[in-house]
């Protein structure tokens, strides 16, 4: 982005909460449940203040980012496995075609009659789903690592677990990284949703009840909350993995890659 | 083809699961009811009129939704592809639009437009649309210079040269968005159906857990996993048809 293109990407933002601004507050739109933008930062600003936000952002973060972790751990090693025997991927691909578009929501009803309203149920409805990209890339990674370097590998009679670490895992780390990225945002995603209509804590919760007792700035305000955390999480990932993958984001990255 | 349908094998550990969960279990355990209860379970709600009329409002609502998301998303994502200015001063919104789960919408719109089946299709209609926009506005910027540079040597007027260049060349891009929308799109019904209680298979399901129906739920579990499934493969094989004939061929002189 040139700054050119800043200029008028944050021009167009202020552009256009003015205009909501405007049309709001001057009761031009009348929509009884939709506040101004300045009421909303309003409603930020004493939301953010009160002690129970803390603890929301928290159990939102911790059950996402431990079932994220859990998500990877069981994909990656599933997809190593998966990716390097050609046998277990004739034996299971079709299995993991047929679950795998299994709608994640799906699992709540599961996971509450299993749990009840607790953790267990988020991680339940968090990991189900935050599988599969970490596997399928793992896999898709291992699977695809070139002829040239198994050959070599072979060739100098490495052991198994050196052929792991030194020649599979460095080639497919970048799928490996890809399959991560898109666990941690399908797991943020599925922590407010098991908030929203399971386990009653955290920012998923805090938003369903800010709609119900009719507080629609606040609403606005858990909304906002959840979508920088987003940004926050992915951020922190892209730039964890280009410190451990120096080059791996060296190539220019199309600007409206699907992530 | 061969990731589409794979070899029959490969459904075997899904298959032994099955097996051994069915014999292992004991017909009438609370939490893990073996897969025959879910089938006598999916039967008995067919019989008693409910799970038809769920199912087809799940599915309309669900084709409904995406149809809207499809005409919008490309829509916009052309629109936005091809103008350069809507695209600069768009582009911090979008970026932020991007970060936003999805299912956040739902409270939103339920809270600005009640329990309205209007609603329901524009909750699907605006999130299914966003990797369908964003998708499209990828393949608008990577059309080949050499097609534009074309339309503009044969002067061709600006709406000629989007529907005779742009938007044939930016079918396959927008197929892949599609595919993602699909996907999105189930989870979305399905969310709305469980948050609000309105009709669909969503609905079943929570009304089962309250009772702590689990070979209910179960079986709404596989029945929804079935159906995903056979949308998958549906919207694969006309991504497959599409692409195997696009872009048109002319003949050559």
């Amino acid at each position: 982005m040139t700054g050119r293109q800043w200029a008028s990407g944050i021009g167009g933002l202020l552009v256009c909460l003015a205009l909501w601004q405007v049309l709001v507050g001057s009761g031009f739109v009348e929509y009884d449940l939709l506040p101004s933008p300045w009421t909303i930062a309003g409603g930020l600003a004493t939301m953010v203040t009160e002690p129970a936000f803390a603890v929301e952002v928290g159990h939102t973060l911790a059950a996402t980012l431990i079932g994220w972790l859990a998500a990877v751990l069981a994909g990656t090693g599933l997809g190593a496995v998966l990716g390097t025997s050609p046998l277990a991927r004739r034996y299971c691909l079709a299995s993991i075609e047929v679950l795998r578009p299994l709608p994640a929501v799906a699992f709540v009803p599961v996971a509450l009659l299993l749990f009840g309203f607790s953790l267990q149920m988020e991680l339940l409805v968090i990991v189900a789903p935050a599988l599969w990209p970490a596997l399928v890339n793992t896999m898709e990674g291992f699977a695809g690592v070139p002829q040239r370097l198994t050959d070599v590998a072979a060739t100098f009679h490495l052991k198994r677990s050196t052929r792991l670490l030194r020649v599979y895992l460095p080639a497919a780390a970048p799928a490996v990284v890809v399959g991560m990225r898109l666990s941690l945002s399908l797991a943020l995603v599925m922590a407010v949703v098991a908030e929203m209509v399971g386990n009653p804590e955290g920012l998923g919760y805090a938003l369903v009840r800010e709609q119900q007792a009719l507080h629609p700035d606040l609403m606005f305000g858990y909304v906002l909350v959840i979508g920088l955390l987003g940004m926050l999480l992915n951020g922190l990932l892209v730039w964890g993995s280009r410190l451990a993958l120096p080059g791996l984001f060296r190539r220019p990255v199309a600007r409206w890659d699907s992530a | 083809m061969n990731r589409l349908l794979p070899a029959w094998v490969g459904l075997v550990p899904l298959v032994l699961v099955l097996i051994v969960w069915q014999l292992a279990v004991p017909a009438a355990s609370p939490n893990f009811p073996p897969p025959l209860a879910w089938w006598r379970s999916l039967l008995a709600m067919a019989q008693a009129g409910v799970l038809l009329p769920a199912v087809f409002e799940t599915l309309w609502t669900f084709l409904a939704g995406l149809a809207i998301a499809i005409v919008a998303g490309f829509g916009l994502g052309v629109l936005i592809g091809t103008v350069r200015q809507v695209r600069d001063w768009s582009a911090l919104i979008l970026e932020f639009m991007r970060a936003l789960p999805p299912p956040v919408v739902v409270p939103i719109a339920v809270l600005m437009m009640g329990f309205a089946p209007a609603m329901k299709l524009t909750v699907i209609a605006i999130t299914a649309a966003w990797p369908i926009l964003l998708n499209t506005v990828a393949g608008v910027q990577a059309v080949p210079p050499l097609l534009s540079d074309v339309g503009r040597s044969m002067h061709m007027p600006w709406h000629e040269r989007v529907l005779r260049i742009v938007v044939p060349a930016t079918v396959p891009a927008l197929l892949v968005g599609v595919r993602v929308a699909v996907a999105l799109a189930i989870v979305i019904t399905l969310l709305i159906e469980i948050f609000t209680s309105l009709p669909g298979i969503g609905v079943l399901m929570v009304q089962g857990q309250r009772n702590y129906n689990s070979a209910q739920v179960f079986g709404l579990l596989g029945l929804v996993g079935v159906l995903a499934y056979c949308l998958t493969i549906v919207f694969a094989l006309i991504e497959g048809l599409v692409l195997s004939r696009w872009p048109p061929r002319v003949a050559r002189r």
